[in-house]
Parts: C-alpha cells; structure tokens; sequence
C-alpha cells in the first residue's frame, strides 16, 4: 500500500472484524419472512485468509452483503453487531460509511462481468474511486491506475477500453483492481470465479492468493466450492441454513472435520487420477477396469426394458470429419472455427465423454449430432440417416431416438407446466401409448428416475422442487421416447455438490439398465471419470487427446489435458500434499 | 376486468385434464395478488369497476334520454339538471352517463383486437428467424414510428362518417405495434429457454409450441399491452370524435366536447360541459394505467421490491 | 462509423416506405376523391354527367397505369410539388405547408425537447428518492396528467388563463394588428400566443418521460455496477449520475422516439384548440374541406419529420453508447 492509514497502524490487538450474534431477515411483500442469516458470530484477524462456504441457500452471501453493508431490502438486519476495527459498521451514517470504503473494506462481487459500467471506460473508473476519495494526490492517478491493473496482470492498455471490449476473466480482474485501489484492510470476494471459465478460474484464484500474501490485507472468500476454498485460505468458515456449523483451520477441517454436513461435503471430492475413484452413493471405479471395451446391453427381465419397443437396429452415432464455422461475430473479425476436423464414433451402450473448457467446441458437437445446426464440413450419421440433411419431420423421428439432458434444471422446464404434463408430451407425440398406458408409462419413468411417490410428484410445479429433483425430470423427459442415444450437456454443473453424485449415479444406472449410449459433455474431469468409460478431450475446436478414461486422466498426454485436471479442486490431494 | 379474460390463451381443445387448468389458474391469481398488492393498481381497479358499473346499469341511473332534446338550453347546474344542459337543450349528467358505454365499448373492442394481433405477430416475430423476421420488423418498426394519430385522421377523412365501427378498425390498424415490439422482445428471450429446445426435443410442432410453451409465460406482458392499448383507443376516439371526424350523432364523451367547442361553451361559461366529459376521459384512462402499475412489477420483479421498504 | 451507416440506410428505406404508403393509402380507401366531391355537390341537387367530368378533370383523377401513377406521384415528392389546394384555390399546396410548418416545428420541436429533458430530470430524482414524497409526487401527477386527453387540457387552460383571466390570447399565433416581423414586438407578441399551446404539449406529455426515465433508472440502479459504484464509495451523486442515470438514458432515448409521433399527434389537436396556424391546423382544415392534395401532402410532411427526428435520435443514441461503435 503507498499511502499510509492512521487507523491501521493503532495496535490494538489483532481482531480486525468482530461479528456478533448477526441476524439478517428477508422479507418480501406477500412471502413468508426468510431468517437467511441466523445469529452468526465469529472474529477475523489482520492478515488473516478465511473461507466462507455454504451451498445455494446457505445464507453465505447475504453474510457477505451484510458484512459490507451493501444488503438492500428485503434484506434487513435484524440482530447483533458488527465491529469493524473496533466501531460497530451498524451505526455508521452512509456519508462515514462512505468515505470509510476507503482503507476499510471492498468487496468483489460474484457477476464481474456485470460489475462495470458499461459506458464508462476502465480509466474512468478509476478516476471516479480516486475522486471520491481524494486518497491519491491528482498527478499521480494515471500512473496508479497502471501500476493496479499490473498488479492483477493486465496490461495497462485495458484503461482506454470499454468493459464490453474485455473478456470475463479481464473484466474480473479489473474489479479485484478496483477494490484494490481502496487499499482496504478487508476484502471480500462473493464467488469470485463462479461465472469464469474452469482455467480462468484458476488462474484469477491465483492472482487473488498472491494479491493476499503481497499486498496483505485481510480477505474473506466466499464460495459454494469446498475444494476451492480449502485450497486458497487458512482457515473456513462452514455454513448451512443460515449458521455456521463449523469454524476451524482449513488442515483441522481437511483432516477433521467435526460436523456432520461439512463431512458431507468433504466426501464428494475425489481426484479424478486416483486408482480408485468413490464417492457416496457411488460404486468404485477402479483403473483398468474393461479398457477400452463397452459393456454388454442388460438382458431382458428388467422391468425398465420390457417396455422398450422393438427397434429396428441398434445405431451408432457417426461424426466424421466434421467442421463448423461461425460467421465473424463482428464485422471486420474473423469467422470463428468452432470445430475442426473432429471424427469418432459412438457405438450402442457406449459411454463417452467430451471434456474441454468453454468455447472448446463441445456443445456445438451436441447441437449437430441433434440437428439443431448443420456442420460447415463433415458427416453426422445416426445409423443410415444422415443427420445434416433432416427437416422437420425427420428431426422429431430422430429426436425419438436421440435425447438430450440441459444443463440448467432452472431453465429447462417450462414453470407453467406440472411434471405430468412436461412427461406427457413427448410420450404422446413419440410413443403409440395413449390412455392408461400412457399414464403407465409415465409413473414408470417417474420411479426410474427416483421420484417416489409418483403421483405426489406428477402434480408438482417446477418451482415446488429442489434442483437435483428438477433434473430428474428433465432425465424422464429424455427418456420417455426410449430413445437409444442420450446426450447430457453438463447435466450437473448447475447443482449443489451435494446433488451431484445422485444425478450421476442415476445416469450411470440408467446406461447400465437400458443400455442407452450416453455422451457426456462437461468440464469437470471427476464427474466423466466416474460415468464414461472413454473420453476426448476437445481444445479450440481440435480433439487434442482421446482414449479409456481412466487411462487418459491418470497419464495424461497432452498439455491441455494436464491443465484441465490442474485446475479441479480437490482437498485430499492437499491432504496427501500436507502429509 | 373481464377484458382480462379475452386475450387468454387461444386455447387448442387438447383437454389435458383438469390439472393443466388449475395450474394455470393458479398461476393466474397468484398474478392477480400482485397487483393487487399494489396500492396504485388497487385504486385503478375500483376506479375501472364504477365505470363499467355506470356504463352497464346507465338506462338505470341517466335522469333523463340523453338525445331528449326537450330541455332549456345552455343551463347553467340546477336540481333539476345538475351538470346543466347543452346548447341543443340535452341533459349533461345523462349524456356523460351513456357517453361511458361508448369509451369503455371503443377501449375494450380496440384494446383486445390491436392486442391480438400484437400476440399473433410479436411472437411469429419473435421465433422467426433470418430474413422473414428481418421483414417482419421493418413493418412493425414503420408503424410504430408513422404518427398514429394524423394517420387515424387522413384514414378516417378518407372513410367518410364510418361511425363507431370505422373509428375502433382505424385505432386497431394504427395501434398493434407497439404491443408487437415488446412482445416480440420478450419471446427472443423465452426462445433462448432450454425449455424451448426441450420441447422441440419433445417432438413438439412450432405453433404448439408458441402457444403452449411461450405465450403463458407472457400473460402479464399481455394484459400490460391490452391495458396500455385499451387506454391509446380511449384517447384516440375521444380525439377523433373532437374533431368531428366520427359520427357526431351519437353520445360520447369525445362528442359531447365537439358539440362543446362548437356551440362556444368556452365563451358561455359553462365549465361543468367543458370540465366532465375530459375529466372521466382522464379518469377512465388513468384508471388503465394505474392497474398497469400493478401488472409491471408482476412481470419487472425490481419494479415490485422497493414497495417492501414502505 | 457502421452503425451511423446502417442507420442511414434504414432511414433512408423507412422513408420510402413511409412515401409509398402516403401513395397508396387513398388508392386502398373505397370511392375516390371526386365520388365525394360529386356526393357533396348531390346533397343540394342532382349532378349532371358535364359537371361530374369537369370535376374529375379538375381534382386530377388519376389515370394510367398504378406504375405510371406512382412515377409522376414521386417526382412529385421529390421536387415539392403537390398541386393546387381545393379549398384554398389557388394557392398552391407547397406554398401552404411551407407557410405552417416553421410554426408546427418551432412550437413542438422545441416544447417536446424541453419536455424529454424536463421528465428524464424529474425522473431520474424521483427513481433515486425512491419510496419518499420526491418519487411519488412527480409519479402519481405525472401518470395522471399523462392521461389527459391533449385537446382536453388545451380547452381548460383556454377556458381559465384565456377566457376567464384574460392572462393570454385566445386564438391564433400573433394578434391580427401586428405583422409578421423580426422586431421584439413580433416575437413577444407571437410568444404570448405560444405559450398556452406549449404549456399544454410540456403538461400532458411530461408524465411519460419521467415514468419512462423512472422505472428506467430503477432498473439500472439494481444493476450490479450501481452496487460495485457503492461497494467502491463513490459519492451519491456520481453513482446517481454517472453509473444509473447515463445507462438507464439510452433505453428512456429509444422511447423518446418511438413516443414522437404521439406527441405531434396531440398537437395536431392543440393546434387546433387554439387556432394555431401549424400543420396541425391546416390538417384539420383540410380533412373539414376534403381538401385531398394538401391532406396527403400535409400527412407526409408529418410522417417524413417524425423519421428525421427519429433517425436523430438514432444518432444521438450511437453518441450515447460505446457499445454501438465497435
């Protein structure tokens, strides 16, 4: 820090935050009042890096909200005290509270993209912080602004633009700088790299963890990621319904956690290159396991595949040399090259999976082997049909036989719809069943997926169910038409940690029992470990490494690979490191 | 607030069972508490109601035939006559009672056609893609930015004394687009939806689709563009009709000021002839768009939250 | 430089649809202009073939091909030449328009502005006052006066400022003893005669653009740079100004444009209200005169406006927003 702050040099002691008994309520007009925050309290010391983890609900970020007093109603304050280097935050008058941003405390929010203003440029931003604050004497603003976009690694030329002419990860940055420019004695980061891209995240995590150790301010980081935050900080904060159901150091909780919940949450990490891969509710996967081979179809007396109708043949999907190129998405820009040149094939009950990094090109691949767009170059075939020649007829009898699970459960069904009528549809316009066999058909599919009972849930709006519930039903809406090829487009990035592992285990369960192929499209190494038996990794649009993937992931080939499973976060490896 | 009901849903006939319905149903009311959480909306309500009352039961409350010409003429208030009489000798109070029947018939006929339209061509707009769409908004940005109203006056000047009829097909030819604009923004928005693709993977056909997909989640957008629509063709009509370009024979409030300014009530004083028949057009048209409050923050969440911290 | 471009270009295409339109509108309408001359003529007596033909003859009856009409009818456009006026014979129908139109554009072209700047002001207080009597007055009066029919407020403000307190003329533009003139008694003459018209156009038209840049605000001021602005301590008015007011102006901007034709619309009957010799006037006369030629020369004067208004904005918007420069 260059300037120097009375306050921070006054010794006394070493708490510089003191939360006591803090309570926040919400309380919406016509909605039952929410107790997000319940009777919280805990210190922080200078210099200190504590994590703060919770998943969706947890209250974790209104804690945050409210630590900075940024909350807005419906969130109120509705008990205990905040001391902030020793005056109660709670009593501040907005004008003290104000200028006290300055050297006190900064908070990074979680959408950085949407952080900036976006008709003011980088520069001006700045400038406005200095202005308020009058901390940085006016001829030396240029030259501080430049020197804190260096310190978060960008190159000071980002001044002059605009923050829609900068990427996430830039734009992120930016804000850390920002926040920085404050010179705060506590920083605190919502999520920080949530909306980021898997290795950007890493590298800004990075960034945040130097900053903390160079520039040695006291941080909190809040985050649903467990393996994240265990990762980064020395000490965690575990909250659930609004407490804090555990506060230790991050090695004591790694390697003793005291309660329950955060156990849990421990458990459903795992390193995707270990010889055995377990989690809960999951069997173990060992290494070497059937290489390379698919497993054979499940045999009829399953009640799950007696239904099945008689199919012609089984067929495999065939991509061959295919490529797709976007118009330049600006005038004057290059056209952009989505896929290059990727062929394989997925054979019946077969699992794949298509692993790489945002803008890798893997769900273009899944828009064109559904049709929903055509390759620049290149065949899709799905048995004899050749799919880049469908119209809409055609389209609808593949999508029989071809089905998809979204990624996002919130988005994915209509709200306005029960589940009985979401199921429905696709049984009706895809199947022979009307009537009680159709009604049949959808309380069986309502048991596979693990909706029980199922005529509770065949009433049930979207928003009367949980996440992991929701995305049962979108798996039973793709499997309604019996369809033989199931792409799953990261059905489970958008779920609690928590929930994950059931989602998964359903997937793998249904693979085995209907002998439906999968492709599993994601990012996120762990989770393709456990469901795929084979695996390809895509990079800029290249299949930069494919094969068994439990091979590929415990000897990793190529450079892009090593750096995807770099960057999944994973407390036992830190565990093995410590020991 | 029955216009409400009349832009519901085309619905298709395919009984899916009673639960389909009561989902909708709730969904419906559980709108319908919103805006009637809000203060402003709430008062629109009871304002609208009084008016569709005075117009239904007018033969009940009119004194006096509002064409009975038999009275003294350019009366100032009396008991007998307590707005006064027009200078062709007809009662004031009884005329601006049946006038209602014609703002409220005009509102109600021209709101809900240009909003069917704005439904029909928004959303085709909306999940069009390409060059059709491109067409389709070239029209509708062309009439959203020809002024209405001098185009209302040359179509009617052309369509000499069409009478009421004429007046509410004008105000519905120049009045869909902007219902179509916001419409067709928001099923952009609703079309980028997984549960859209969904659908489609579903084995869904495009119209059942936008219809049974898209639409009902754009029920409070449509009553907001019903309303604001409604409140346009009340103002339109009373405007046309002041210029003497509808059938000047019959009773409205938009008459009753033409007959007005022509008989020179401004230079005989009589305010109650000049003030009334403005003030209920104002009041019938606020009344709109105060309810329209309400229906924003339904369909605008952050519209609705600042109400919490009163 | 592109987006100026393609807004040019758009123009450009809106504004021959826009004259295309004008050229088809009378064809697409039931009977003809001299049918309903030649009605208006039988009221008082039956109409001899001869007359009917001078008739026709004299109010142009279109003959040739649709193609052939519609050549002649945008060589007519494009050198300002729209005949002679029926009901002001023999005045020609340029010299009319062209006589009104500085009236029309002085008076609403500067009472509108004046107005947008006026609401987007008391909008962006009352958006930042929210919940406080600072928001709730300008709404509640602002919604309510937005109601107002336009002719309704210009009859009231005759009625008590002109018939009743004598403070302004009742009619016309200047008095009938002085002559148009750039003398100080002209202009303060014809400003005492502006200013209930102005009055009126500024009350009834203010209500929507402090809504419009209300709610407008309210949204930015959930965005999440107005909460990092506030998490970064900048002073009130910066985060008011800067951060939620400058992002929330381009939408309220695109409104201003689209809401243009409603408000020279209403002037129309303002206008006429007060005897006001604009285009708004004339229209109406000319529509009372079935005066054809000077209606559709009148309507497209109208109409070509609201889009060089329209395109202004456009370009204003483009000023406005980085993110159109790319």
């Amino acid at each position: 820090m260059t300037s120097t702050n009375p306050k921070r040099d006054r010794a006394d002691g070493d708490v510089l935050l003191d939360v006591r008994d803090l309570s926040v309520i919400y309380e919406s007009a016509g909605a039952a009042p929410v107790q997000a925050v319940d009777d919280v309290s805990f210190t922080l010391k200078r210099g200190e890096f504590v994590g703060l983890v919770g998943e969706s609900g947890s209250g974790k970020s209104t804690l945050g909200f409210a630590l900075t007093r940024l909350q807005k109603p419906p969130a109120r304050t509705n008990g205990g005290n905040i001391f902030f280097d020793g005056s109660d935050i709670r009593e501040l008058d907005t004008e003290t509270l104000r200028t006290q941003r300055q050297g006190g405390f900064a908070m990074v929010l979680q959408s950085g993209m949407n952080a900036l203003n976006p008709v003011r440029t980088i520069r001006n931003h700045f400038m406005d912080i200095f202005r308020a604050h009058g901390h940085v004497a006016k001829a030396d603003r240029e030259a501080r602004a430049a020197e804190l976009v260096r310190k978060v690694e960008l190159d000071p030329s980002v001044l002059a633009r605009y923050p829609g002419e900068l990427s996430g990860g830039m734009r992120q940055r930016v804000s850390i700088a920002l926040a920085l420019s404050l010179e705060p004695q506590l920083m605190v980061f919502d999520e920080p790299t949530t909306a980021l891209d898997v290795l950007v995240q890493h590298a800004v995590m990075d960034t945040i963890q130097s900053l903390q150790a160079s520039e040695n301010f006291t941080a909190i980081l809040i985050s649903h990621d467990l393996g994240i935050v265990l990762e980064a900080t020395q000490r965690v904060l575990v909250m659930h319904e609004g407490r804090i159901v555990e506060d230790g150091a991050s090695r004591d909780i790694l390697e003793r956690p005291q309660d329950d919940y955060t156990r849990m949450l421990l458990s459903h990490y795992a390193d995707p290159r270990a010889e055995v891969v377990e989690l809960p509710g999951f069997p173990a996967r060992r290494s070497g396991a059937e290489p390379g081979t698919t497993r054979p179809r499940a045999e009829a007396g399953d009640a799950a595949v007696v239904t099945r109708s008689v199919r012609s043949a089984d067929s495999a999907i065939v991509v061959d040399g295919v490529s797709k190129v976007y118009p330049p998405p600006r005038r004057g820009e290059k056209p952009v090259r989505a896929l290059d040149d990727v062929s394989f094939t997925l054979e019946p009950g077969q699992s794949l999976a298509l692993v790489g990094a945002s803008g890798s090109g893997k769900s273009t691949l899944a828009k064109l082997i559904t049709g929903i767009e055509k390759p620049t170059q290149g065949d899709v075939r799905f048995g004899d049909v050749d799919v880049t020649r469908l119209r809409a007829k055609g389209l609808r009898d593949l999508r029989s036989n071809v089905q998809m699970v979204f990624q996002d459960p919130y988005s994915a069904l209509n709200p306005l719809h029960t589940v009985e009528y979401t199921l429905s549809r696709p049984i009706r316009n895809m199947t022979d069943l009307r009537g009680d066999d159709a009604r049949a058909r959808l309380h069986d599919l309502l048991t596979t997926v693990g909706l029980t009972p199922t005529e509770t849930f065949a009433q049930k709006l979207p928003h009367q169910l949980s996440g992991g519930q929701r995305q049962r039903v979108v798996i039973a809406r793709a499997l309604a038409s019996d369809p033989q090829v199931l792409i799953a487009d990261e059905p489970v990035s958008m779920l609690d940690v928590s929930l994950r592992a059931g989602v998964l285990a359903l997937l793998e369960d249904l693979r085995e029992k209907w002998g439906v192929s999968l492709l599993y499209i994601t990012h996120d190494l762990l989770s393709a470990r456990l469901v795929t038996d084979d695996i390809m990794v895509l990079h800029d649009g290249k299949v930069v490494e494919r094969g068994v993937t439990s091979e590929v992931l415990r000897n990793p080939q190529d450079e892009y690979t090593v750096r995807l499973l770099d960057a999944v976060p994973n407390p036992r490896r830190l565990r093995e490191d410590v020991a | 607030m029955t216009s409400t009901q009349n832009v519901r849903i085309p619905t298709d006939g395919a009984a899916d069972g009673a639960v389909a319905a009561t989902s909708r149903w709730r969904s419906f009311s559980r709108t319908l508490g919103v805006v009637w959480s809000n203060g402003k909306a709430r008062v629109g309500i009871v304002i609208l109601g009084l008016f569709v009352l005075v117009a239904i039961f007018a033969p009940l409350l009119a004194p006096y035939d509002p064409k009975d010409t038999s009275f003294d003429r350019n009366l100032d208030a009396t008991g007998a006559h307590w707005l006064g009489t027009t200078a062709a000798g007809e009662d004031v109070l009884s005329q601006l009672i049946f006038g209602a029947r014609i703002s409220i018939l005009v509102g109600l006929a021209a709101g809900v056609l240009s909003t069917l339209i704005a439904v029909a061509i928004g959303l085709s707009w909306g999940y069009l893609k390409g060059f059709a769409s491109e067409v389709v908004g070239f029209i509708v940005n062309l009439f959203l930015v020809i002024p209405g109203l001098p185009l209302m006056i040359v179509i009617a000047a052309y369509l000499q004394n069409g009478g009421i009829l004429m007046i509410i097909a004008v105000i519905v030819v120049t009045g869909w687009a902007w219902g179509a604009r916001v419409l067709r923004s928001q099923t952009q928005s609703l079309r980028g939806r997984d549960f859209v693709t969904a659908a489609q993977f579903s084995g869904e056909r495009a119209p059942r689709i936008v219809f049974r997909e898209i639409l009902p989640n754009m029920t409070s957008l449509i009553v907001g563009s019903l309303f604001g629509a409604a409140t346009a063709a009340i103002l339109a009509e009373a405007g046309l009709e002041f210029l003497g370009l509808g059938d000047s024979s019959i009773v409205s409030w938009g008459t009753m000021l033409y007959w007005a300014q022509n008989s020179n009530a401004l230079l005989t004083g009589q305010w109650a002839l000049l003030f009334a028949p403005g003030l209920c057009i104002a009041l019938l048209a606020l009344s709109l768009t105060l309810i329209n409050f309400g229906v924003d923050a339904v369909s605008n969440p952050r519209l609705r939250d600042g109400k919490a911290t009163k | 430089m592109k987006y100026i471009a393609g807004k040019l270009g758009l123009f450009v295409l809106t504004l021959w649809a826009a004259v295309t339109l004008n050229f088809f509108l009378p064809r697409l309408m039931p009977g003809s202009p001299a049918d309903a001359a030649i009605a208006k003529l039988a009221q008082n007596g039956p109409v001899t073939e001869a007359t009917r033909a001078a008739i026709e003859a004299q109010l142009g009856v279109p003959d040739g091909s649709l193609w052939e009409q519609y050549a002649s009818y945008l060589r007519q456009v494009v050198t300002l030449d729209f005949g002679v006026s029926y009901t002001f014979y023999p005045q020609t129908v340029s010299s009319m328009v062209s006589t009104a139109l500085p009236y029309t554009l002085i008076l609403v072209g500067i009472v509108t502005i004046l107005a947008f700047v006026l609401g987007t002001l008391i909008g962006v207080a009352a958006a930042w006052k929210r919940g406080t009597w600072l928001d709730s007055l300008p709404t509640l009066s602002g919604s309510f006066m937005s109601t107002f029919p336009y002719f309704w407020t210009a009859l009231l403000l005759l009625f008590f400022l002109g018939y009743v307190l004598h403070w302004f003329p009742t009619t016309g533009a200047y008095s009938a003893t002085t002559t148009p003139a750039f003398s100080f008694a002209f202009l303060g003459d014809a400003l005492l005669h502006a200013a209930l018209p102005a009055l009126t156009i500024l009350l009834t038209s203010l209500g929507g653009w402090i809504i419009g840049m209300r709610n407008a605000m309210i949204n930015t001021l959930g965005d999440d740079y107005v909460t990092f602005a506030e998490a970064n301590g900048l002073r009130g008015g910066t985060v008011a100004i800067r951060y939620a007011a400058r992002n929330a102006i381009l939408p309220n901007l695109t409104g201003f444009g689209l809401a243009l034709g409603g408000v020279v619309g209403g002037s129309i009957l303002v206008e006429q209200v007060f005897g006001y010799p604009g285009i708004g006037y004339l229209l109406f006369n000319a529509v009372i005169g079935q005066d054809y030629p000077l209606m559709q020369a009148l309507f497209l004067m109208i109409t070509v406006s609201v889009l060089i208004a329209n395109f202004l904005v456009d370009i204003l918007y483009g000023v406005l927003d980085p993110r159109t420069r790319r």
